[in-house]
């Protein structure tokens, strides 16, 4: 317990120093807000930089918050995922590669301290951009769209969470299984793409983690959706199971930190 | 006390580290000499918990975890750029089990020892080798480990950082076990009890410097002509076995035969000047190759 505290105590400190914890909060908030804004004011925007035909006339369709919140999802399930797994994946591997893991690794720590020292920093870093991400976009969408039911809000934040904290125990597992180009690549395919192979044939079943953030999303409406828990379910099992598998191999691959 | 019985490591299909046995006394430094992959850094990887050996063990007394009672110094080591010397230094010994709040004392007091005191707030990405080095060694005594690892200590340091690290390990040495490798046997000279030569993976040869002397050491004397011909055409002449390297002439000596009159007789003859003669050891440089060498 004692090493747990010190090596987060580490994690903090390096995320914070790097400045992680400004620039990603940052880029999700940034995200956030640009689909509320840009929708409202897509007309004034064709209207002062588009050279329309005359005769032009575009039709948008009537935006309800929810359709904005689920927009907003979409930038972060692409762009802010991407980045966010890249910063994790390199976390344990890029310190056994450059050897700074080695001063570590000789002393009496447990790899399960060292392991969740970072998946707990990560998430941490996770949970705040969507949360600062989303608090952005319903900011704007609140003043241009109206509002939504708060509680439902939190739910649908809470839930998204539980799937940033997901992506953060694959892409650790993976830093801990693979040399950083590979973790890279393999984090990439399984978790961002993973998404988009979700959404284009995701039809053929009914539960899976890639569905969460649809799923979570949907918690703002009326309708109910049954597979809703499953999904949660499923997810928080496949979660454990990166973590039990990425703590076992950092321990194994101890040995190849740079002498 | 440490007993290492049978170590062997196996990287693909291939022994690195061969049956390796030997004893670490109390007290005592130890260098682990061979040349570039010889398996000194796997022998050293192993003791520190970093690698599991293939076969073989390794105990120090009741210890369990090993890692609590040793430091580790690697050939180059690396520091997160992002930490100053004192923080890092604070956080390894921490990591060691030195109660919270003793251990900023305790990383001072060794970062003094080592000469880092007016630089022990900057961060560690400033630092250059020979400071590196020194926080390195910081970082392996902060938690007073009973035995001390090094790896090639003062192989990549100029001829001043090597001198400040040599007297560090010294100090060290008066009350700590110190087990080091290197490839340079001078180093070893001035801070050893016990030898370790290792050549592809096998302890080959074991024992104090001056065993290690009296059983390889051999006299000869060094005749220093002109030029390499008069050298090489000595050699033709002569009536004892002689070698040539430049323009020096090498004669063994074997149970005191040729003496210095022997030799002196012959010289006397020759046509052309002779610059020096002496009756030399072997440098350690010679004993090390005739030992690992082929």
């Amino acid at each position: 317990m004692k090493t747990f505290i010190i090596l987060l105590q580490k994690e903090f400190r390096e995320s914070w120093r790097s400045f992680k914890f400004l620039w990603m909060p940052l880029l999700f908030i940034l995200l956030g807000i640009t689909d509320p804004l840009t929708n409202y004011y897509m007309e004034d925007i064709l209207n002062a930089v588009g050279n329309m035909p005359d005769g032009f006339s575009l039709s948008l369709p009537d935006f309800v918050p929810i359709d904005i919140l689920m927009a907003s999802t979409g930038q972060f399930q692409s762009i802010g995922l991407i980045v966010f797994v890249i910063t994790i994946a390199g976390m344990i591997n890029r310190e056994r590669q450059n050897g700074t893991a080695t001063l570590i690794y000789v002393r009496p720590i447990s790899f399960f301290a060292l392991f969740m020292s970072k998946w707990v920093v990560g998430s941490l870093l996770g949970i705040l951009s969507v949360s600062l991400g989303y608090a952005g976009s319903m900011y704007y969408t609140a003043i241009l769209y109206g509002s939504v039911d708060t509680m439902s809000f939190i739910q649908m934040v809470m839930s998204y969470c539980v799937w940033i904290v997901f992506a953060t125990a694959v892409a650790l597992m993976f830093s801990a299984i693979f040399k950083t180009a590979f973790a890279t690549t393999f984090t990439i395919i399984v978790i961002p793409f993973g998404v988009m192979i979700d959404s284009l044939i995701g039809q053929y079943w009914h539960f899976s983690p890639w569905k969460l953030a649809n799923y979570s999303v949907q918690l703002l409406s009326d309708t109910h959706n049954e597979y809703y828990i499953k999904t949660l379910l499923l997810t928080i099992i496949l979660l454990i199971l990166a973590i039990i598998i990425g703590i076992l191999f950092t321990r194994k691959n101890a040995g190849t930190t740079k002498i | 006390m440490i007993r290492i019985e049978h170590l062997t490591k196996v990287f693909g299909g291939e022994k690195v580290v061969d049956d390796l046995s030997f004893v670490l006394e109390a007290g005592t430094s130890t260098a682990l000499i061979g040349p570039n992959g010889a398996g000194k850094t796997t022998t050293l990887s192993m003791l520190t918990g970093l690698l599991k050996p293939t076969n073989g063990s390794i105990r120090m007394n009741d210890t369990q975890d090993i890692r609590k009672e040793i430091g580790f110094l690697p050939q180059y080591p690396n520091f997160y750029p992002w930490l100053t010397a004192l923080e890092f230094t604070e956080m390894t010994g921490k990591l060691n089990g030195v109660p919270s709040r003793d251990a900023k004392k305790q990383a001072e007091r060794v970062l003094d020892f080592v000469g880092l005191t007016n630089d022990r707030s900057k961060k560690t990405s400033t630092f250059s080798g020979g400071m590196k080095q020194r926080l390195g060694i910081a970082q392996a005594i902060v938690h007073k480990p009973k035995l001390l690892i090094l790896d090639e200590p003062v192989s990549a340091l100029d001829p001043v950082g090597r001198r400040e690290v040599i007297n560090l390990l010294k100090q060290l040495q008066q009350h700590s076990t110190i087990l080091y490798s290197t490839h340079i046997l001078n180093d070893a000279e001035e801070m050893t009890d016990q030898l370790l030569f290792l050549k592809k993976g096998q302890l080959v040869e074991q024992g104090s410097l001056k065993d290690i002397r009296t059983k390889f050491d051999s006299f000869r004397y060094k005749i220093q002509f002109t030029s390499k011909e008069e050298a090489s055409l000595f050699a033709t002449q002569s009536q004892l076995p002689t070698t040539v390297e430049e323009s020096y002439a090498f004669i063994e000596i074997k149970d005191g035969f040729p003496t210095m009159q022997e030799l002196m007789s012959q010289l006397i003859v020759l046509p052309f000047s002779i610059l020096k003669v002496e009756r030399v050891t072997m440098t350690l440089e010679e004993i090390f190759m005739k030992v690992v060498g082929q």
